[in-house]
């Protein structure tokens, strides 16, 4: 498999660690033990397009956001993670 | 009370055995570690991508890279690591993180990495044959042009190659490996580089 | 001379060398073949017909084609550490002093006692191992399966470790072509006009395909001047690489490949600092698969019998390495290409015994051709074949119609068609679809950027073949961005190919469907019978299709039999899945490098040589070498070493290279929330100049890591992990500030390679220190308290951090220089310590300073722990929120039941004490219902002169003093021992203050 790196560009599956759902946020502090529990193990099993979570460990470092096919393994969005583009924000 | 001698000594001291090393006769791959250098990470802080920008433009003259490149100067190379980040690659002292740690103050965070990293040259006839086992990046002429620069990995090693300007007509690949992994990745260079002839040499020029 | 004449060699003409003869050994015989040979072919030149006995029946068996879909003709090939077994004689290249065996045979290939199996082959059928073997369960793995597999399978392998190398490269292109007939170089002389970057593999050491074979015409030249032609073109293009004896064998996601290139197998062994095989992967922009087709055999009784061989390969012999598998040939053919086999016999000077075709209509040009011929062309279809190991002898034929012939023939040529090679397109769940023309699958739903083309693509014919591997040539480039103009196509004409399907012919005795698998038609018949009717499950209870050549030859012919019996068409019944690799690829070229000493990348520490010129005992950690211990003259083991090691330190002072420590320069005005956040307790109020002590939970609850961090600057912290988790923590580390708090002004960099770190420790530690640090650094215990963390001076003029930390209760620090100075740093701390017995030491010292003094490290921080359980509840922040934090109150998390760490010594002090042990309360029958925790960490003291430890222990804390039980079942060892504060030395923490 490969990835396109928004920054490195297409790089082999190697370089790559996966962690997993993109989907579920980390809750506010006040949420309370049952939005945490949900956020910490309850997950989609998708069958389809999925946002998932990739960390460009073996390149730039950059924690991306991938869309892949689970079925095809297609990818068709890869983005970074909020804070990769931090040192940009209000210019 | 005794007399300490604080000797540099770098990672692959004995394991760099200058000479000729694998098949006999013309060698193919040339592979020199560049012994003395600064390396500096600079890191834009929140929101200050500009002015580290205008920094890095202030003190080298060039902008610093914002893609996978290498900018040369004539006293520094400037190069990408990241997204919004890149390494300063200088030698004697002239932009040590001392030297340069005001230029970027406020706008940049400054990691000294100038023991972490050993430097190697690869050139050759054979020098893309030969990286061809150690890198899953594409180093064609016109994929990877000089001055072109990838943050990537040799043998599950992180590593920044870049590269150089042409020696006697042939691309020269620069890489910086971390300095605990370096005498491995020496070796596993040396086999891939064996079967067409290796000159192995030390240089404390950039 | 050795070896006698190659009685069956043409005296002109074939693909060969005749300058350049080669002797080599089959089953310790001598035969001659020349450069150009494969093993096969030699063996054919020099009349040998059988090559090995079959799988389950021990069958003769001889050579069926000519290609690496091979399923009769497997050898050992060489000998000793580089033998290797079930390679294929028909694609190995004769090389000088070439040995190989046949396999499963005993004592030897003509008198094969197995072939008793014959005669109980009525009980071989599908299944037989799983309806006869069923009980007593417990024979199974002592008796039945190990005499099952000395009467089955096939070759030996080498059992020592193979001397040659492997390596593993990576290769990019715009265009890849697989195969090198008509439509390959087609494809690649349009990708190459195209100006696109070319690889082309071809698996053969000869490039042309079936043109080698088959010739032709082509721009009005003979085949043979085309390829030269088309070669020199290429060769001048800018970016075309042509790979030889290289087989693409697998497509996997994204345009990425897999090649095997055989670089010196057609050699004795591998010229000086060569490689044997090496493993590529190509990533591809576009991929044309000119993989050509493979001619399927008809299924009839005897069809194994040596001397049966496939029509195409027959003419490869003949016609490529001028070498006759037979001197009067029959040929068996259901279509229009058999006939091909034939022409080149009657040039070749051979006698036509007959042919057999089950097409009611002949051409009248080969109605001619036999008149001329003198043969007669029969009407019908092989029904048996009389013969063994000396090869074919009679051929029974039915005729249409019901009546019977007998033909006399020392071989026969068998054609039931081609079928496209659709393997690659398959690769990714592609199911091929049937094309009812050729009565053949033929590529569908190929990964994306595949495409094949040819005979490959069902289209057989070689103007077809070429105008379609152009087109795809082209194409593809265009798609990968290669516009310029490609040219015109290479023409030529396109041969009849019309045919009648013929699977199976019903006839008395054994007919096989997949040879290497000795699966008979019977057999798909059985499992049909018995209700296994879908392909995956026919394969599977037949074992049809499983052997080595994945089915090449039989797979098609096993569903078409099972689609008749089962009343369905071919397309209903539909195929298996397909699945790399295309051939058998060996495990040493997946490893490539990685193997013995380099099976993965080492780190070494910037002590390491210093170390190994001290004789120190090194210990895999992960990727790095540690010193354990460092033994002296005299130390009988290693705990005379460690015990040595433990009581300098204690006694005076020792130091240890800590640089394997992860090591995070975290920088920014926000350093300190980020840290608030990813550590249970607080950072943020840690004042310049000092270090705290931190722990991390995972989200979950449980402990993650722990280590120290200093502030070192307002905005800029240095922090410790373990040695194990140190990539993993920075991992998590990026993730929280990428992910989780990109609000936060923070930035992190590795420096774990930067700096050389060293614990300093014992009572001497300060005198040590004074010897080294510029002297007007302070280092009394007001100066540089416990906890303390800056830069100082040291003589000389370099600059180093201190760290007043301590790990195993002494009075310590622990002192970092820039990598390089690292070794020097050693150095002399030696000389300047050489005054107060300063001693070097090794982790197993450090371990039991640790588990004296009580802290918890990797068999502690296990992954089930929380901070409680570690006794270290109370460092949790109750101001701020962190990671982990309300999945740690959980219930079961905080229950007053829990595991905790507590120490452990054995009652008898003279006991040693294991970890891994279980404790039970005293008194009580070992089992699960009772098991309270285990030994995690021991050691001996030698400070408390027994063997001490830590454990997980339910309700621990509470149970101070407490004796009980620990029953260790792996070592067979019972013994008492008491619980107690986990910290041996010096509760009170005076050493380390003072």
């Amino acid at each position: 498999m490969r990835i396109v790196c928004p920054f490195c560009g297409e790089r082999e599956l190697g370089e790559f660690t996966y962690l997993g759902d993109a989907k579920p946020a980390r809750p506010a502090a006040d949420a309370g033990e049952d939005a945490v529990f949900d956020y910490v193990y309850l997950r989609d099993n998708v069958a389809g397009a999925m946002s998932e979570h990739w960390y460009h460990g073996g390149g730039c470092r950059a924690w991306l956001k991938v869309t892949r096919n689970t079925l095809t393994h297609e990818i068709s969005a890869v983005e970074p993670a909020a804070g990769v583009g931090a040192a940009k924000v209000g210019a | 009370m005794a007399e300490f001698s604080w000797e540099v000594r770098s990672p692959l001291e004995r394991a760099l055995v200058a000479g000729p090393y694998g098949v006999r006769g013309d060698a193919g791959v040339s592979l020199t570690e560049i012994r003395s250098f600064d390396l500096i990470q600079v890191m834009a802080r929140r929101g200050k991508a500009a002015d580290m920008a205008e920094a890095a433009r202030a003190r080298f003259g060039v902008a610093a890279p914002d893609a996978p490149k290498a900018v040369g100067t004539p006293d520094a190379t400037l190069i990408w690591s990241g997204p919004d980040q890149f390494f300063v690659l200088s030698k004697a002292g002239k932009h040590s993180i001392e030297a340069v740690g005001s230029a970027f103050a406020g706008s940049a965070s400054l990691s000294d990495q100038s023991h972490a990293r050993v430097l190697t040259s690869v050139s050759g006839t054979k020098a893309r044959a030969m990286l061809a086992k150690l890198t899953s990046i594409d180093l064609h002429q016109g994929a990877f042009p000089i001055g072109a620069a990838a943050a990537t990995s040799m043998d599950h090693t992180s590593v920044t190659l870049w590269r150089g300007d042409d020696r006697d007509g042939q691309a020269v690949f620069n890489l910086l490996v971390f300095a605990t992994f370096a005498e491995s990745l020496w070796h596993t260079m040396l086999d891939a580089a064996a079967e067409y002839g290796v000159n192995i040499g030390h240089s404390d020029e950039l | 001379m050795v070896g006698g004449p190659q009685t069956h060699r043409l005296s002109n003409g074939g693909l060969i060398d005749r300058s350049a003869p080669l002797s080599f050994r089959f089953d310790g015989k001598t035969f001659v073949g020349y450069q150009g040979d494969t093993l096969a072919s030699a063996l054919v030149a020099n009349g040998v017909k059988l090559v090995g006995r079959s799988f389950k029946y021990h069958r003769p068996r001889g050579i069926l084609t000519a290609g690496s879909e091979e399923p009769n003709a497997l050898v050992e090939l060489r000998t000793g550490a580089r033998r290797e077994p079930n390679t294929k004689a028909t694609t190995a290249e004769l090389y000088e002093g070439l040995e190989a065996a046949s396999q499963n045979r005993w004592p030897s290939l003509r008198h094969d006692f197995m072939a008793v199996n014959q005669l109980f082959a009525p009980i071989f059928v599908a299944g037989f191992y799983y309806k006869t073997f069923m009980w007593p369960a417990k024979f199974w793995e002592a008796i039945y399966e190990p005499a099952i597999r000395r009467a089955a399978g096939l070759g030996r392998a080498a059992g020592i470790a193979d001397p040659d190398h492997y390596d593993k490269a990576w290769a990019h292109c715009d265009v890849l072509i697989a195969g090198s007939g008509p439509a390959g170089l087609a494809a690649a002389l349009a990708a190459g006009r195209s100006g696109a970057r070319v690889i082309l593999c071809e698996e053969d050491f000869a490039l042309g395909g079936r043109l080698l074979a088959d010739g032709g015409t082509i721009d009005r030249l003979p085949a043979a001047d085309w390829i030269s032609r088309t070669l020199a073109e290429l060769a001048a293009l800018p970016d075309i690489r042509i790979m030889t004896r290289t087989t693409l064998f697998g497509v996997y996601d994204g345009g990425t490949h897999g090649a095997i290139e055989r670089v010196n197998d057609h050699l004795p062994s591998p010229p000086e600092q060569q490689v044997r095989q090496r493993l590529w992967r190509i990533v591809a922009k576009r991929c044309v698969v000119a993989a050509g087709a493979i001619e399927r055999p008809i299924v009839f009784a005897g069809n194994d019998t040596p001397g049966v061989m496939m029509a195409s390969a027959m003419r490869t012999y003949v016609t490529r390495y001028a070498a006759t598998p037979a001197r009067r040939v029959a040929l068996f053919t259901n279509n229009e290409d058999g006939w091909r086999t034939v022409e080149t016999a009657l040039d070749a000077g051979l006698q036509i015994a007959a042919v057999i075709d089950a097409r009611a209509e002949v051409s009248p040009a080969h109605r001619s051709l036999a008149s001329k011929g003198g043969f007669t062309v029969l009407n019908g279809s092989v029904s048996g074949v009389e013969g063994g190991k000396d090869g074919v002898k009679k051929i029974s034929v039915s005729m249409t119609g019901g009546a019977r012939a007998e033909v006399e023939a020392d071989g026969l040529a068998v054609s039931g068609g081609w079928n496209p090679a659709v393997g690659l397109t398959s690769y990714h769940r592609g199911r091929p679809k049937w094309r009812g023309d050729i009565a053949a699958f033929v590529p569908d739903g190929a990964p994306p950027g595949m495409v094949a083309a040819g005979a490959a693509n069902g289209d057989f014919g070689l103007g077809a073949c070429l105008r379609e591997g152009f087109a795809a040539g082209a194409s593809a480039a265009r798609d990968a961005g290669r516009n310029r103009k490609a040219g015109a196509a290479p023409v030529a004409e396109d041969e009849a190919y019309s045919l009648t399907p013929l699977w199976h012919v019903a006839g008395k005795g054994k007919a096989f469907v997949d040879y290497q698998h000795d699966v008979t038609a019977s057999d798909v018949e059985l499992a049909q019978r018995e209700g296994f009717e879908s392909v995956e499950h026919l394969k599977r209870y037949t074992t049809l299709g499983m052997a080595t050549d994945q089915g090449k030859t039989s797979n098609i012919a096993g569903l078409a039999i099972m689609a008749a019996v089962s009343g369905k068409s071919i397309p209903e019944t539909g195929t298996t899945i397909y699945r790399p690799p295309y051939v058998p690829v060996a495990i040493g070229a997946f490893a490539g490098h990685h193997r013995d000493e380099t099976f993965h990348a080492t780190r070494l520490t910037p002590s390491h040589h210093w170390a190994v010129e001290q004789g120190a005992v090194f210990v895999d950690t992960g990727l790095w070498k540690r010193a354990q211990w460092y033994p002296r003259a005299g130390e009988k083991d290693w705990l005379d070493s460690v015990t040595r090691e433990v009581k300098a330190v204690r006694g005076g002072v020792g130091f240890c290279d800590v640089s394997t420590l992860g090591k995070i320069d975290v920088h920014g005005p926000d350093a300190g929330a980020f840290l608030d956040r990813v550590y249970i307790n607080t950072f943020s109020n840690l004042a310049v100049g000092k270090a705290r002590y931190g722990l991390m939970l995972r989200e979950d609850g449980l402990v993650y890591d722990d280590g120290t961090t200093s502030r070192l600057a307002e905005d800029h912290y240095f922090l410790t992990t373990t040695t194990a988790k140190a990539g993993l923590v920075m991992q998590h580390l990026e993730f929280c500030r990428q992910v989780l708090f990109p609000e936060l002004d923070v930035q992190l960099t590795s420096v774990s390679d930067q700096w050389a770190q060293f614990s300093i420790a014992g009572p001497k530690t300060r005198d040590l220190l004074k010897e080294i640090v510029d002297p007007a650094e302070d280092l009394s215990n007001e100066g540089f308290p416990f906890m303390g963390a800056r830069e100082v001076a040291l003589r000389g003029g370099i600059k180093a951090r201190l760290f007043r930390i301590s790990f195993s209760g002494e009075m310590a620090f622990e002192i970092s220089v820039p990598a390089r100075y690292g070794e020097a740093l050693v150095r002399n701390l030696m000389l300047a310590g050489k005054q107060f017995g300063v001693t070097p030491y090794g982790t197993e010292a450090l371990g039991v300073m640790r588990v004296e003094k009580g802290h918890v490290a990797g068999p502690e921080l296990n992954g089930t722990t929380t901070a409680a359980d570690l006794g270290l509840g109370k460092m949790m922040s109750t101001k701020k929120d962190f990671i982990g934090r309300v999945m740690a109150g959980r219930e079961a998390l905080v229950a007053p039941d829990r595991q905790v760490v507590v120490g452990i010594k054995p009652t008898d002090k003279a006991r040693r004490l294991r970890s891994g042990a279980h404790i039970i309360p005293k008194g009580q029958t070992p089992g699960p219902d009772n098991d309270q925790g285990y030994v995690t960490s021991v050691c001996f003291s030698p400070t408390l002169d027994q063997w001490i430890g830590l454990g997980l222990v339910e309700r621990g804390r509470e149970r101070i003093g407490e004796i009980v039980h620990a029953h260790d079942p792996l070592r067979g060892e019972d013994y008492d021992v008491e619980l107690c504060n986990p910290v041996f030395y010096d509760p009170d923490g005076g050493r380390q203050r003072g």
